[in-house]
């Protein structure tokens, strides 16, 4: 009892708690929770919708606005050249995939922060709260889509056959932006300042990344690599391959891109649970 | 449901030698901090840069236990809470918590300020695990429990405290947990809510629920509670039937005051207990004894007051003793047999004086002691009470 008392006396290692890694375990859990996941992601959208005027048309307003900045300012100003593709359909192929990714991952980024009232009280698994903030951001990015309806109405085209390869773009896409979303979340609850480098990152991104002109601007003997490091760029690509130009995917673009999301996702999940034993202490 | 916990009874609690520590430096995130905090890692260990807030404590609780967890201020309850609930991971040993468990451990218990009342209630049911639908069966319950009926479809951040604890109290309680948690907050509650809110502890219990309450109202703890754990500085210092446990924490209450003494006096008193006889809370109309060790130079005659109030220096009333001292130290118990106050916590002061009122001991508060029983009932509107009460009572001295 008295070397208890000290307060220099650790307990002996083989009791040091352990946050195992079990993927099959935590997928489980998760799965188990899904009621959860949708209640926060209502909870959210409901939240975010009530208090404007506009409601769920924000939705669709914003990335038709961007997309007629970017017409202004890359078509006329920077002259790029899309083939007999209009711009606006071209740019609109883009921004879909591009917003959802960085609103994923800024809004799941702050969604431990923004949720420790509840996670310090009540036990959950805590990737609902990234997960349900990323199911936010995929709803709004469906009734975006809604708009490139619109638009294949105006132009008079219609999306090719070829768009059934989406789901493999949508999979490669996902994995990018949960792994990001996972390790990010718990890395900004330690050290805050990551919030505001992660915004700094993604405003560059929407430049470095093919959104508003064509990948071809890319040197051809640079492209992969480049899809190595921005996997962004091939899913971006993808897109705009399958729904667009009615040709399959370039896997030479496509596959370090995966390769590169899935790397991404396996760090992302293990840094997640590395840190995020500490995040009652702390939050 | 924590993994270790597969085939355990739901209910169950099993915690074996768990460990916690904080990081004790403020300027945590600062870069020099950390800087320093590697190095000495490195060196010497990095001990000085955490602080032990619970250490090796086992804990077995079976399903339907009441157990009632005291200690003073910072002594780990709340940690150790978070832990039970999983909030929060030890940092050493082994926990399994088996069933749903409803916490409500600060006064807004999972609850979202944006949300109104109504969606709270849902959002805690999600979280426990309940389907809309069964949060939907028990909804007039909890409304009907927090009083919240106007306030329900307002936003949570426009409750007053009173009534963020309300809710969080009732959802907790309503939704069906295996476990209830629940920290010392149920003292924001006025005391009516405060009397339901024990009552329904008591009736969740009864249909099979482990409860583990802390409290500083240790009255409210005896009350409801049957198995007590006393937490001092992060060690397990007691665990055994709640009058045992609870006799202990008064014992130590009264020996960290006496090493705070700071009455100069002629006699001093060296102990001061106040309980029912038996370790226990007196009860309303039940027996009071306090117990009282002087050490006196020599002997003398002495008048010796006791007066018990609710704190301030006039006392509800007073019980006179003139006595002769003996010289030495000598215990003194005074008994009385039908103490006649109602619930709540009084203190003890204690003063004694030579036939020319001279203060041999300064008339201070020694001890306090929590009532169980009934709330004072209430005088007519605009009456306000003296509280004048006679007590007789019985004496016994001896040496010691």
């Amino acid at each position: 009892m008295t070397d208890i008392l000290d307060h220099k006396t650790s307990p002996p290692p083989e009791l040091l708690y352990r946050n195992r890694l079990n993927v099959r375990r935590d997928l489980r859990d998760l799965w188990g929770n899904r009621r959860l996941v949708r209640t926060l992601a209502e909870r959210d959208i409901r939240a975010s919708y009530k208090q404007s005027f506009f409601g769920f048309g924000w939705a669709i307003v914003t990335p038709l606005l961007t997309v007629l900045v970017f017409t202004i300012f890359f078509k006329r100003i920077g002259k790029i050249n899309t083939g007999d593709i209009p711009y606006p359909l071209f740019a609109y192929v883009g921004l879909l995939p591009w917003s959802f990714f960085t609103s994923s991952v800024s809004s799941g980024s702050g969604s431990l922060i923004f949720n420790s009232t509840i996670l310090n009280k009540v036990y959950c698994p805590r990737e609902v709260f990234p997960v349900a903030a990323i199911l936010v951001e995929a709803v709004d990015t469906v009734l975006a889509t809604a708009v490139l309806g619109l638009l294949f109405l105006y132009y008079g085209t219609a999306p090719r056959l070829t768009s059934l390869w989406v789901p493999v773009l949508i999979l490669v896409q996902l994995a990018l932006t949960v792994g990001l979303t996972l390790a990010f979340s718990t890395a900004v609850v330690y050290v805050r300042d990551l919030k505001q480098v992660l915004g700094g990152i993604l405003q560059m991104g929407l430049f470095l990344t093919p959104v508003a002109w064509g990948i071809r601007s890319v040197p051809g003997r640079w492209r992969a690599a480049y899809c190595a490091i921005d996997p962004l760029a091939a899913v971006i690509d993808g897109y705009r391959r399958v729904v667009l130009q009615g040709k399959a995917p370039a896997w030479n673009l496509l596959l370090p891109a995966a390769a590169t999301s899935m790397v991404v996702l396996i760090a992302g999940y293990y840094i997640f649970r590395r840190l995020e034993g500490g995040i009652a202490d702390v939050a | 449901m924590s993994p270790e916990a597969a085939g355990l009874a739901h209910g169950t609690i099993r915690a074996d030698h768990i460990w916690k520590r904080f990081r004790s430096d403020a300027r945590r995130w600062s870069v020099s901090t950390q800087l320093n905090y590697w190095k000495a890692r490195r060196q010497s260990g990095d001990e000085d840069f955490w602080r032990w807030a619970l250490r090796d404590i086992g804990v077995h609780i079976e399903p339907g236990e009441a157990v009632g967890l005291v200690g003073p201020n910072g002594s780990g309850k709340s940690t150790l809470l978070k832990i039970l609930s999983r909030v929060m991971h030890p940092y050493a040993g082994r926990v399994a918590v088996s069933g749903r468990v409803g916490a409500l451990i600060e006064v807004k218990a999972g609850i979202h300020n944006e949300l109104s009342g109504r969606e709270n209630i849902y959002l805690y049911g999600s979280l426990l695990g309940l389907s809309r639908r069964e949060v939907a069966q028990r909804f007039d319950q909890i409304i009907a429990f927090s009083e919240l009926d106007d306030a329900i479809d307002r936003q949570v951040k426009f409750y007053s405290s009173g009534m963020q604890m309300r809710l969080g109290f009732s959802v907790a309680a309503h939704l069906d947990p295996d476990i209830l948690l629940v920290d010392e907050v149920l003292a924001v509650g006025d005391a009516s809510f405060q009397q339901r809110c024990h009552d329904r502890m008591r009736e969740v219990l009864n249909q099979g629920t482990t409860l583990v309450l802390v409290s500083h109202d240790l009255a409210a703890v005896e009350a409801t509670c049957n198995r007590c754990l006393l937490l001092v500085d992060g060690l397990l210092r007691g665990d055994g039937p709640i009058r045992d446990v609870l006799g202990e924490y008064r014992e130590w209450i009264e020996e960290m005051a006496a090493g705070r003494q700071t009455v100069e006096a002629i006699v001093p008193l060296l102990k001061a207990i106040a309980d029912d006889g038996e370790r226990g809370s007196p009860r309303t109309d039940g027996p009071l004894e306090v117990r009282l060790v002087l050490d006196s130079a020599e002997a003398q005659k002495a008048m010796l007051f006791i007066g018990v109030s609710e704190g301030p220096a006039t006392p509800i009333f007073v019980i006179r003793r003139n006595m002769t001292l003996a010289s030495g130290e000598s215990e003194l118990v005074c008994r009385v047999r039908h103490m006649p106050l109602p619930r709540g916590r009084f203190h003890v002061w204690v003063g004694i004086y030579d036939a020319s009122w001279r203060e041999l001991l300064p008339w201070h508060p020694a001890t306090f002691f929590d009532v169980i029983g009934n709330r004072l009932m209430k005088a007519p509107r605009g009456i306000v009470r003296l509280s004048p009460v006679q007590v007789t009572a019985d004496w016994d001295e001896s040496r010691r």
